[in-house]
């Protein structure tokens, strides 16, 4: 369970977030649609500990990510915007570094590591060292690394970046199969088709505001346009007339 | 689902662990951890057996002379003193500027006549002091042919019954006082420096790695998105640099331990007695070092924007525990008690000391040592606060 309220952070004079509300359910999966630039980094960023919001706030589980980050961090698995590996280290001493720092035993992260590698497909890269490795390869990393501890509540920053169609496919049924778990799923996408094929929920973000959220039936009918995307940019652009 | 919470102690140790495996797997890690420590010590042994050889004395004199005939009795006189009288080359200035032979003496044409008229008989030494490889046989046939002079001088003079006294309006008499082993102490200076370089290059590179290469390879978010305290990520990534630094420090001191039987000390008119306990001493030492060079290096490449940036400026920091070393060198310092609080100084003064084989006091080592982990501290708390800051973690562009 994730919860934004009234979100507002600022970089210098640029407003990144302004005020953005929403939650994340258990059991579903929620997309941040928007733009490039629209804020939707930066709320993660703040939801997984790393950024400080100047007002609002931000809760996983309850727990307010200002006040104990730790404790988010805790109940959270994330696909960071950067996702950098370590070319030196195999996928599992990978995952095993993430298993440790969340301070799981030694046969705890091994049993997590044989179900990882069969749910990711990983079982040839798993004893190799990441350099050389393919977008694909890399991707799958970065997720592994986000699940290795079972985490209740997953964020992810636009997770089919740069990966091709098989490799998309394969996360969408990755993330389908993480809301059947009863997982909260959170991921941010500029992807229209992405969001529409996988989210319960949508919300889509322009210039740091929230502004439309509903199933993807309920934003068409709101908008009165049949396709999400016709949709999305009457959304976008009649909140730009309100201006 | 089981993940229990992690004492800082696992924290630190989980850390560690991976970096460790990462460093050990890093070509550049190694090399500047393993090559420096065995390459700089061997560059001295063979600079000091060079040394050594310019100013053998038992090597003998081998001195070709154009027209021996004119002189028997100074040559007589030579090759009694071990002098070897080598036929003269056919061109003696072709031979001396090509550098076949360190010199050519050359016996006037007068000599026999001079000699007999008591005028100051003529002998040439042809010479070319620009090569430093000549000059020790040079200075050595000068002061002979010098003595044989004196010694002529003298009996000439106490045959027309003068005292030999005359001639010698001022006597000078050589006392040096520095005994061997702290002669020996001053040329072993550059040990301490040795050893204090190896504590900055040792590390380097992992404490850029760690840091500044872990933000470069956009790793350090992922990172930050772990359950971890900033001050345990910065403790077990000290440490590993801490182990490389170190190891450096002390194989530095093993591989001039090594190659010390191979220095002709003796003909430099040097000894350098190390004992145990001695040795155990300046090891210890280079454990506060450690975390000195460490913390200050993290702290450096943590701070700067890039990687390449971060290489720059660690790079530059290699030069700052050099400047004692350096104005010691030119100026000698008069140590005093303020100098024990300084990482570097005071490690520079405390192993000369060692190494002359003098008492060190145990109050000046207990300073330094807690000076030099208190400045480490301090950097290492400097660094973990800095990766709390978001223009850090996320870089200033």
């Amino acid at each position: 369970m994730i919860e934004v309220r009234n979100l507002e952070r600022r970089f210098g004079a640029v407003v990144a977030v302004d005020g953005v509300s929403f939650s994340a359910a258990d059991g579903c999966i929620t997309g941040l649609l928007g733009p490039n630039g629209a804020g939707k980094t930066t709320t993660l960023r703040t939801l997984y500990g790393l950024l400080r919001p100047d007002a609002g706030a931000v809760a996983v589980d309850g727990i307010d990510a200002v006040a104990d980050p730790l404790g988010v961090q805790r109940r959270i698995g994330v696909l960071p915007d950067a996702h950098g590996l370590y070319v030196r280290l195999t996928v599992r001493e990978h995952l095993r570094y993430v298993g440790e720092l969340h301070g799981l035993d030694t046969a705890t992260i091994a049993a997590s590591i044989d179900s990882l590698v069969a749910r990711l497909d990983m079982g040839e890269i798993i004893d190799r060292r990441v350099e050389g490795f393919s977008t694909g390869e890399r991707m799958k990393v970065a997720v592994g690394r986000a699940l290795v501890h079972d985490p209740p509540n997953l964020l992810l920053d636009e997770p089919t970046r740069g990966l091709d169609v098989m490799s998309t496919r394969a996360m969408r049924d990755l993330i389908r199969q993480l809301r059947a778990d009863g997982k909260c799923v959170l991921f941010s996408s500029h992807v229209m088709q992405e969001v529409s094929a996988l989210c319960d929920e949508i919300v889509i973000v322009a210039r740091g505001r929230a502004v439309a959220r509903g199933t993807p039936d309920e934003l068409c009918r709101r908008a009165g346009e049949e396709d999400l995307e016709d949709a999305f940019v009457r959304i976008i652009g009649s909140d730009e007339g309100l201006q | 689902m089981s993940a229990r919470q992690l004492g800082f102690g696992g924290q630190v140790r989980a850390v560690w662990r991976k970096e460790i495996l990462d460093a050990l797997r890093d070509r550049r890690s190694l090399l500047s951890a393993l090559l420096y420590p065995i390459l700089m010590p061997l560059m001295i042994a063979v600079v000091f057996g060079a040394v050594a050889q310019l100013e053998g004395s038992e090597r003998p004199l081998e001195t070709p002379i154009v027209g021996r005939d004119r002189a028997p009795n100074l040559v007589a006189w030579l090759e009694e003193r071990g002098v070897v009288v080598l036929d003269p080359p056919a061109d003696p200035d072709a031979a001396v500027r090509d550098g076949e032979v360190d010199l050519v003496l050359v016996i006037d044409e007068d000599y026999g006549e001079q000699f007999r008229s008591v005028e100051p008989a003529v002998v040439r030494i042809v010479h070319d002091s620009s090569r430093t490889a000549s000059l020790s046989s040079i200075r050595r046939t000068r002061n002979l042919l010098r003595a044989y002079s004196s010694e002529v001088a003298l009996l000439r003079l106490l045959a027309r019954g003068v005292s030999p006294g005359v001639m010698q309006a001022v006597r000078v008499d050589d006392l040096d006082l520095a005994t061997p082993a702290q002669t020996a102490a001053r040329f072993f200076s550059m040990l301490p420096m040795l050893l204090i370089l190896g504590s900055f290059v040792g590390g380097l590179n992992v404490a850029i790695d760690t840091t500044a290469g872990e933000r470069e390879r956009q790793s350090l978010e992922p990172l930050l998105v772990n359950p971890v305290s900033r001050t345990a990520l910065t403790a077990g990534k000290w440490l590993t640099t801490c182990v490389f630094s170190l190891a450096s420090a002390w194989l530095t001191l093993a591989a001039f331990l090594v190659m010390l039987p191979f220095v002709p000390l003796e003909q430099l008119g040097m000894q350098l007695s190390l004992d145990g306990p001695q040795l155990l001493l300046m090891a210890a030492a280079f454990a506060p070092m450690a975390l000195f060079a460490s913390s200050l290096q993290m702290f450096v490449a943590t701070f700067a924007r890039s990687f390449k940036e971060a290489q720059t400026y660690v790079n530059l920091l290699i030069f700052v525990p050099m400047i004692p070393g350096m104005v010691a060198q030119v100026y000698p310092l008069q140590p005093a008690g303020w100098m024990m609080l300084v990482p570097a100084l005071s490690h520079q003064l405390l192993l000369i000391d060692v190494m002359g084989g003098e008492p060190v006091a145990a109050a000046n080592l207990a300073v330094s040592a807690v000076a030099t982990a208190a400045f480490g501290c301090l950097f290492f708390a400097l660094t973990s606060r800095m990766l709390r800051q978001e223009r850090i973690v996320f870089g200033r562009g």
